[in-house]
């Protein structure tokens, strides 16, 4: 007979930051696929212990950043429920552990408030520090599988046995998520943080405003996306996502112009963003094209979407066009929302991968014949040059189809140009996450150090990210 | 969001307003795609495109919206007649629903006459 666990709230977030930290130093490339799916069993449990918890001292009441993690981890689940790697099979112990403490001390916290007022910083400290284990755990994964890739390409090995490409590309997709969560989530934490020169209170402005506008579009665009959304939704979602790279262009040179940054970040940051922005914008046409008179688009997603460019308008804008750096600098606290746009790129990088899914599994999509016909046969030739042999001579609409225009479901190929414009979008985002890393909040405090891990024979990172509770600095620690 | 008993004028209207505003919102997409990335023109294209879909959301499933293209290239004079054909629709049970989407094509009219549209 088990002992009945007698731990108390405190006890048992200070156990949950210990297993994290375990998950991070014990963490070997074996375990990266459980422990992606263990993922959002931990998100679910941290969001609902959070939803009891009172607010963190300095944290922002108009913005709820385990909202935007939770839609990441409901999204990653989504997509390894319909199929895509890791696929089902076994969880991770430390995460499934660190999530029934979680749930555990959700339970208690509901019966007592009493000296809960660091649980928040906890929480996110251990989803911060759980999601820097799986981005580790998932790089020398991928680093093993390309290894095994390159080695069979000199052996004669059976085909069932070896990896293949595909899966080498599906765990890098799945690094940029992890990597994307463990970004908000140190951007999170820092911001319950004390007020400090480089975690300054935000004033109530226009910024706040455009911030709050743009955590709200993020989650409302999972949730459309997670239900069962109309082509209609994915061009509005790509035509929001281009006119936020645009302005996160603009207000970064005018930063730059004001000397908030370096010229030499926009220099490297302009050209990515502008390729950003176009990627989205080929999306939205080629969703467009999937769109009938009749489509509608999920009133929530209209509501959040006009928020963000009703901020936009005010806050970025004139009467000729896009406001000059000086009107800018005037109406807005430039450097914070610099960095908070970084972080919304971030964020987008994964709602690329959503609509990536969305293009690959929803069941449901429809489109008038006479085009889809046309885009089918377009890209089954470029797939045919590939090498692709099963698009061969196939036609994918009928002459009574075409003849009425009827809406006909999605072939193939149709899908598989989405999914590369989906492709391209994560690629020129990535680009401008990277060049843009200077402005990252959560790297306010972070240090990189190279180390050595023995069984995992490659450099890793060190994120060192002061916890507010201690005088010592803690963090990840590699 | 849709009006629960609308007459048949009543939709035909709006589904009329819905093809002018789609029509609008191709035409200013059409250029602030050709202008490239940084094109502020994006943000009144947008605007109208969520306009069209508030529209789109105030008529019933079994109304078609399919008709003819609305004439003309010029996006600030079919916002102007979307304006006045919303004006045109009497009934008392639309609500704060179609009052917003007046005011909002009434923006949209100013922002396309004083903007870098004009």
């Amino acid at each position: 007979m088990s002992m009945p666990d007698r731990r108390t709230v405190g006890e048992l977030l200070a156990d949950s930051e210990a297993l994290a930290r375990e998950t991070l130093l014990d963490a070997t490339p074996e375990q990266a696929p459980a422990m992606v799916r263990s993922w959002n069993q931990l998100v679910g449990s941290a969001a609902e212990l959070w939803a009891v918890l009172p607010s963190a001292p300095n944290s922002p009441s108009w913005s709820d950043p385990m909202e935007r993690l939770r839609a990441i981890g409901e999204a990653i689940s989504h997509s390894v429920t319909a199929g895509h790697w890791p696929g089902q099979g076994p969880t991770e112990e430390h995460l499934t552990q660190i999530a029934d403490n979680l749930s555990r001390a959700q339970h208690l916290a509901d019966r007592s408030v009493a000296d809960l007022q660091n649980a928040p910083g906890q929480v996110m400290h251990t989803l911060y520090v759980a999601a820097h284990g799986t981005v580790v755990a998932l790089r020398a994964y991928a680093a093993d599988l390309q290894g095994q890739v390159e080695t069979v390409k000199r052996r004669r090995q059976p085909i069932a046995e070896r990896p293949t490409a595909l899966e080498v590309t599906a765990a890098q997709g799945m690094i940029a998520r992890f990597d994307g969560f463990e970004h908000l989530a140190a951007a999170a934490y820092l911001a319950g943080e004390p007020p400090s020169s480089t975690n300054p209170v935000q004033a109530e402005t226009p910024t706040k405003r455009l911030e709050t506008a743009l955590a709200t579009w993020e989650v409302q665009t999972h949730r459309t996306l997670a239900a069962s959304p109309d082509p209609a939704d994915l061009v509005r979602v790509a035509r929001v996502q281009a006119l936020i790279t645009t302005t996160t262009s603009i207000l970064t040179e005018a930063a730059a112009r004001k000397g908030h940054i370096d010229v030499d970040v926009v220099q490297r940051l302009a050209p990515s963003l502008e390729a950003s922005q176009m990627a989205w914008s080929r999306m939205a046409k080629r969703w467009g094209e999937l769109t009938s008179p009749a489509s509608r688009t999920d009133p929530a997603l209209v509501g959040a979407a006009s928020e963000v460019r009703a901020a936009i308008a005010a806050t970025a804008t004139n009467q000729a066009g896009w406001a000059t750096p000086d009107q800018l600098a005037s109406r807005l606290d430039l450097p914070n929302l610099v960095k908070t746009l970084h972080l919304n790129m971030v964020a987008s990088v994964e709602i690329a991968f959503v609509v990536r899914d969305t293009a690959a599994d929803h069941p449901g999509f429809t489109a008038p014949a006479r085009i889809i016909g046309m885009r089918s046969q377009g890209e089954a030739e470029i797939a045919i040059e590939q090498g692709e042999t099963r698009y061969e001579g196939v036609t994918w609409t009928t002459h009574p189809q075409r003849a009425s225009n009827q809406l006909v479901p999605l072939p193939e190929p149709a899908r598989r140009g989405l999914i590369n414009l989906a492709d391209d979008v994560l690629a020129t985002t990535n680009q401008a996450v990277a060049a843009g890393a200077q402005l990252d909040p959560s790297d306010v405090t972070r240090s990189t150090r190279s180390g050595q891990r023995a069984h995992l024979g490659r450099s890793v990172e060190s994120h060192q990210t002061t916890h507010r509770h201690d005088p010592a600095p803690r963090g990840p620690g590699r | 969001m849709s009006f629960q008993r609308m007459d048949a004028d009543t939709a035909e209207t709006l589904a009329g307003v819905v093809r002018l505003l789609r029509r609008a919102a191709e035409l200013v997409w059409a250029a602030a795609d050709a202008e490239g990335a940084g094109s502020p023109r994006q943000v009144l294209a947008l605007g109208i495109d969520l306009a069209a879909d508030e529209a789109r959301s105030l008529l019933p499933d079994a109304i078609a919206v399919q008709g003819p293209v609305p004439v003309g290239d010029e996006p600030a004079g079919l916002l102007r007649s979307a304006e006045q054909l919303l004006r045109r629709i009497y009934n008392p049970g639309a609500g704060a629903a179609l009052q917003g989407l007046r005011a909002r094509v009434g923006d949209l009219v100013w922002e396309a006459n004083t903007g870098v549209d004009a």
